[in-house]
């Protein structure tokens, strides 16, 4: 990068499946306060606002317009992004080349979504082509169940390794004060629960949340000035996938899809070899638990196959040698605008050291977080605590 | 913490709006063949040679034009699927799929690319697995209009044993 650029701030709302307590903006600012209070800025030192969520969730466009009053975007430049899953990372990436590229210095970026306000599954059906098998495109959690089909045919896996996925979730979720979900669940709850559709049950699936995420980022001058513990961006990388092709549901597949594409981009700007001995924590987008075995794989955690086996061992749990999503992840919490930004920013609170009950017990350095999107594609980023590293 | 107030206004809307998309060139030609002559036809890139579904101007890998067309096979191999217990809306009526029902993607023989549809088989996870070959079943040609509904379903290739590993 031409500047380097550190996360300096951030801050979340309470997310829930309910908060009709508040309308867009007012919960767009909770997030927003946050963030500037954790960073110790005023609204009048940002200069740039960048804000998404899903097109069409809450059934209003120009959310950059109408929210101007909750996000600080009054009077300053502004965009807003909207990618799909990926948004929140692709916020923080469009504000961190923003910063890098020397023509901004603080730049406030917002993630939010208002699940409760639209109908996600009629929305969700916009994201598949209307030309081209939208009649079966209902909802997310078929083409998670074919994706575990094929990943339990290829493999060996049981229904009782994305249960143990799930679990995991629910449980680093207690510890974080924030998340939608705080169950106590057990094994033999996800074992039991409703089967949405096969072999995908009601705990395998993330929940509806509403909710917002705010960070604000900071070129290497300020950040030193103004930050004790500032959080720099290492490296990003972004890919695209063929959209109308089986990407994630041939979980065999030779072909270069967009995950692989990516880490490898990322771990070769970064010079890692070994990801899981470089990284100290990671925080990865899991909408549905399978998914999650599938990121362990494509980041080169493990070799291909073998993701089912790492939760097996409970190598990914929050103080085992690989922790994977400590805050409980979009398995406990998915305001879908926010919730790849939540990737970045729980990491950032991990290097901190700020991350309270659910602070992984190990000294963390660096950190890799990733996204994903009905597109098929990823923003993964790379942080550290120092730029020594 | 979330605050609960006793009284919390919020205002109902529905909003329906009335869509009309072009197939184009690429479509266009691939479903009247669909339709007119029962037929799947993909096209097939001139440099990575993959066989693309549905039809489109540009490989997406190579960037250079699709010219060659090709028929594929009316039988094909499943390489995923589920069974759906829970109704799922279908976006294009805003009716629901009736549960249970499976649903898969078949890799057409011929095919680089997969087609998802209706799996004409007993929603049953015993009786369906990653590697079955299913046929394609239409509706018959005065009911077709040229859209993938005109594909009622898959249907399995009969005297078809499950293999000895798990799904």
């Amino acid at each position: 990068m031409k500047r380097n650029v550190a996360i300096i701030g951030g801050g979340q709302t309470y997310h829930a499946a309910r908060r009709h307590d508040v309308d867009q903006a007012e919960m767009v600012n909770e997030a927003v306060r946050r963030a500037l209070d954790d960073a110790g800025l005023t609204i009048d030192e940002i200069d740039l606002v960048l804000l998404g969520n899903m097109e069409f969730f809450e059934g209003m466009h120009m959310t950059d317009c109408w929210l101007v009053h909750g996000t600080g975007a009054y009077g300053r430049p502004g965009l807003k992004i909207t990618t799909g899953g990926t948004v929140g990372a692709t916020i923080v990436c469009a504000g961190a080349h923003h910063v890098a590229s020397g023509l901004f210095d603080r730049v406030l970026c917002i993630g939010f979504e208002k699940q409760e306000e639209g109908d996600t599954g009629a929305i969700l059906s916009g994201v598949a082509s209307p030309l081209w098998g939208r009649s079966m495109a209902g909802a997310a959690v078929g083409y998670f169940a074919m994706l575990a089909t094929s990943y339990m045919a290829a493999w060996g896996a049981k229904e009782e390794h994305s249960a143990m996925v799930a679990v995991k979730a629910r449980q680093n979720a207690r510890k974080n004060k924030y998340a939608h979900l705080k169950i106590d669940l057990k094994m033999e709850d996800v074992m039991n629960s409703k089967m949405l559709a096969y072999p995908i049950k009601l705990h395998d699936m993330c929940p509806a949340s509403n909710g917002a995420c705010a960070v604000i980022l900071a070129d290497e001058k300020t950040a030193k000035k103004r930050c004790k513990k500032p959080v720099w961006i290492r490296a990003m990388d972004t890919a695209h996938n063929e959209q109308f092709e089986l990407d994630w549901r041939d979980v065999k597949t030779k072909r270069p899809i967009f995950s692989k594409v990516s880490s490898s981009r990322i771990y070769k700007k970064l010079g890692v070899t070994k990801p899981s001995e470089y990284f100290d924590v990671f925080e990865v987008y899991e909408p549905a638990t399978w998914s999650e075995l599938l990121w362990y794989e494509d980041l080169g955690i493990c070799g291909p196959g073998e993701g089912f086996k790492l939760i097996e061992k409970g190598m990914t749990n929050i103080d085992g040698p690989i922790p994977v999503n400590p805050s409980g992840g979009v398995l406990s919490t998915n305001c879908i605008g926010a919730s790849a930004m939540l990737r970045v920013w729980e990491a950032a609170l991990q290097i901190r050291g700020d991350a309270e009950e659910h602070q992984v017990p190990k000294d963390v350095r660096r950190a890799l977080t990733t996204a994903y999107g009905g597109t098929n594609w990823t923003v993964i980023t790379a942080l550290s605590k120092s730029l020594d590293e | 913490m979330i605050k609960t107030t006793e009284e919390q206004i919020s205002i109902p809307m529905v909003v329906n709006v009335p869509y009309e998309f072009a197939a184009g060139e690429y479509l266009t030609r691939g479903l009247s063949e669909l339709r007119d002559n029962g037929k799947f036809y993909a096209v097939k890139c001139p440099k990575c040679q993959r066989v693309q579904l549905p039809p489109r101007i540009v490989c997406a890998v190579c960037h250079v034009k699709n010219d060659a067309w090709v028929e594929l096979g009316q039988e094909g191999t499943l390489v995923g699927f589920t069974i759906m217990f829970i109704p799922m809306t279908d976006p294009t009526t805003g009716k629901p799929h009736e549960p249970p029902f499976a649903y898969g993607s078949v890799r057409l023989d011929g095919a680089t690319s997969v087609l998802d549809h209706f799996l004409h088989v007993e929603p049953d996870m015993e009786k369906i697995w990653v590697g079955m070959r299913f046929k394609l079943v239409l509706r018959p040609k005065a009911e077709r209009i040229g859209d993938l509904s005109d594909v009622m379903y898959f249907e399995p290739l009969p005297g078809q044993k499950r293999p000895g590993r798990t799904n």
